[in-house]
C-alpha cells in the first residue's frame, strides 16, 4: 500500500505547487499551461482518438527497433564474449559507435530510409544494438569457468554450451541490460519522431509546439512518462521468471 | 593398462607459464578403488583432478583413462538456473528416454533425500543439500570414474560428517572408481582405501598409505590414528 500511496502523495504535492505557482502568476503568459488546461487537452486528445493513435505509432516503432536490436546484438555479444580474437577486433569499434548519440544518425537515417517508420526504427536499432552487444559480451566474460568444465564432463556440443550454459548463465545480467535499453529506446523514439515522421508522441510534442499549444506539449510529456514507467514495470517482471530469479535472490 | 586399472598417470608433469605445478607423478587407480589425495593448500591437487578429468593436458608424461568421468566441485558446480530435478537430469546420458529419465531422477532424489526439494533452485538450498545434488548429478551419469575436488570443505563439521557417510553408503550401492582430493587428513583416513600424501609444488607422491578394509571409519577404527599420525609427520605437522 505504502509503495503506491507515497508516489501518489508526491504527485499531488507537485501538482499543487504547479497549480499554486500558475495561479500566482509565476510563469509568463503562454509559457506554462495550467493543470485544468492540460486536463482539457487530455480530454480532447483522447476523445479524438489522436492520443491513442500516437501511442500506438510510438510503441510500434520501439517494438521493431528494440526487437531487431536485441536479436542482432545478443548473438554478436555471445560470440565476442567467448572469442578473444573477435573481442579484440570488434570491441574498440563497438565502444566507438556506442559513444555516438543515436540522434547523430538522424541525417543518415533520413537519407538512407526516407521518411516514415523505417528511419525511426533504424535509429532505435542503433540505440539498442551497441548497448546490448556490450552488455552481453561483458556478461559472458563473468560466467564462472566451472560451468564450462561441467559442460565438458557432460560432453555438450558447442551449440549446447552456448544455448544451455552461456545464455541462461547471463540471463539475469541480460534482463537488467534489456530494462535499461528499453528506457533508452523510449527516450530516443521521441527524439526520432520529432524529425522524421508525422505521427507518434514525439511528433505530437513538436506539432503542439509549432501551434503554441503548451497544454498539448505537457499532455504528450505526461503520456511519455507514464508509458516509460509502464515499460519499466513490464521489463522488471522478467526478473520474476524462476530461471532468471536466481541472479537477483543471491 | 591391466583390465582392473581405470586410471594411470605415468611420469606426468604440468607447467603453468614459469611455474611447474606437478612433476614426475605416477599413479595407478584400480576399478572401484577410492583413492584420496591429501596435501597442503596450493600443492596442485585440483590441477591433478583436472588432468584426470581431461580438462587439462599434461605437459609431460601420459594420462590413461578407461571410461568417462564426472567431477564434483567444492561449490558452485550446479547450474543456478535449473531446479534440483533439472540439474540431476542434466547429468544423465543424452540418449536416456523420457520415461527412464523420470524414473532415474526420482530414484536419485530418493537416495539423496531431496524429493521434497525437486523443484527448488540451488540458491534456495543449504550447502549440504547443494552438495547432495552435485553427488546425485554426478552419480546419475553412471560414469565409471568420480572425481571429487574438496567437495565437503565448504560445509560445517556435522554436514561434512553426514556427507562422508552418505558418499560411502552410496558407493556401496553404486560402486565407482573414485579419486577424492582433500586437505582434511581426518576425512582422508576415514573414507579412503588408499591415501596418497602429496608434497608441495612441484607435486609428487611423498607417501602412500593403505587403509584397513571398511570405508566409513571413525577416529577409533583400527589403523586410523596411526595413519593420521603418519600423514601429519610426512607433512611436517607433528
Amino acid at each position: 500500500m505504502r509503495r503506491f500511496l507515497l508516489p501518489v502523495v508526491t504527485g499531488l504535492v507537485i501538482l499543487s505547487i504547479w497549480w499554486i505557482a500558475w495561479s500566482a502568476g509565476a510563469f509568463p503568459v503562454g509559457t506554462v499551461p495550467s493543470p485544468p488546461e492540460v486536463a482539457t487537452a487530455f480530454g480532447e486528445e483522447i476523445a479524438s482518438g489522436r492520443l491513442f493513435a500516437d501511442i500506438i505509432a510510438s510503441l510500434y516503432r520501439v517494438a521493431w527497433g528494440f526487437t531487431a536490436g536485441v536479436l542482432a546484438a545478443v548473438p554478436l555479444g555471445l560470440v565476442i564474449g567467448r572469442s578473444a580474437a573477435t573481442r579484440e577486433s570488434l570491441m574498440p569499434w563497438i565502444n566507438f559507435f556506442r559513444s555516438l548519440s543515436p540522434i547523430a544518425w538522424i541525417p543518415f537515417a533520413i537519407v538512407w530510409f526516407g521518411v516514415g517508420d523505417p528511419p525511426a526504427i533504424f535509429i532505435l536499432f542503433i540505440a539498442v544494438f551497441f548497448q546490448i552487444t556490450l552488455a552481453t559480451s561483458a556478461a559472458v566474460a563473468t560466467v564462472p569457468k566451472i560451468y564450462y568444465r561441467v559442460a565438458e564432463d557432460m560432453s555438450l556440443s558447442d551449440a549446447d554450451v552456448l544455448f544451455r550454459i552461456t545464455l541462461p548463465a547471463i540471463m539475469p545480467q541480460l534482463v537488467t541490460a534489456l530494462r535499461v535499453a528499453i528506457g533508452v529506446a523510449w527516450m530516443v523514439v521521441v527524439a526520432a519522431e520529432m524529425i522524421a515522421v508525422r505521427s507518434g508522441l514525439g511528433f505530437l510534442i513538436v506539432d503542439a509546439r509549432n501551434g503554441l499549444r503548451m497544454d498539448l506539449v505537457v499532455c504528450g510529456m505526461i503520456t511519455i512518462g507514464v508509458i516509460g514507467i509502464g515499460l519499466d514495470i513490464l521489463f522488471a517482471r522478467l526478473t520474476k521468471i524462476p530461471s532468471v530469479r536466481w541472479g537477483f535472490d543471491r | 593398462m591391466s583390465a582392473e586399472t581405470i586410471l594411470k598417470l605415468d611420469g606426468v608433469g604440468f607447467d603453468y607459464p614459469q611455474l611447474t605445478v606437478i612433476d614426475g607423478l605416477d599413479l595407478t587407480v584400480a576399478k572401484h578403488e577410492l583413492v584420496v589425495c591429501v596435501g597442503p593448500s596450493g600443492c596442485g591437487k585440483s590441477t591433478l583432478l583436472s588432468l584426470l578429468a581431461g580438462h587439462l593436458k599434461p605437459t609431460r608424461g601420459t594420462v590413461d583413462r578407461t571410461g568417462q568421468s564426472r567431477t564434483i566441485y567444492q561449490d558452485g558446480g550446479l547450474f543456478p538456473w535449473l531446479t534440483v530435478k533439472e540439474n540431476i537430469a542434466g547429468g544423465l546420458p543424452r540418449d536416456t528416454k523420457p520415461d527412464a529419465r523420470d524414473k532415474k531422477i526420482a530414484e536419485w532424489l530418493e537416495i539423496t533425500r531431496l524429493a521434497d526439494f525437486a523443484n527448488s533452485y540451488p540458491h534456495q538450498l543449504s550447502g549440504g543439500m547443494r552438495q547432495r545434488v552435485e553427488l546425485a548429478r554426478a552419480l546419475a551419469a553412471e560414469t565409471d570414474i568420480l572425481l571429487l575436488d574438496e567437495p565437503f570443505s565448504a560445509l560445517d563439521y556435522q554436514s561434512r560428517m553426514r556427507m562422508r557417510r552418505e558418499l560411502v553408503a552410496t558407493l556401496v550401492e553404486r560402486p565407482r572408481t573414485v579419486v577424492f582430493v582433500t586437505h582434511d587428513i581426518e576425512e582422508a583416513v576415514q573414507i579412503g582405501d588408499r591415501v596418497l600424501v602429496l608434497g608441495s609444488r612441484p607435486t609428487r607422491v611423498r607417501k602412500v598409505l593403505e587403509l584397513p578394509p571398511g570405508r566409513a571409519r571413525t577416529p577409533a577404527s583400527p589403523g586410523v590414528a596411526e595413519a593420521e599420525q603418519a600423514i601429519m609427520e610426512e607433512l611436517g605437522l607433528s
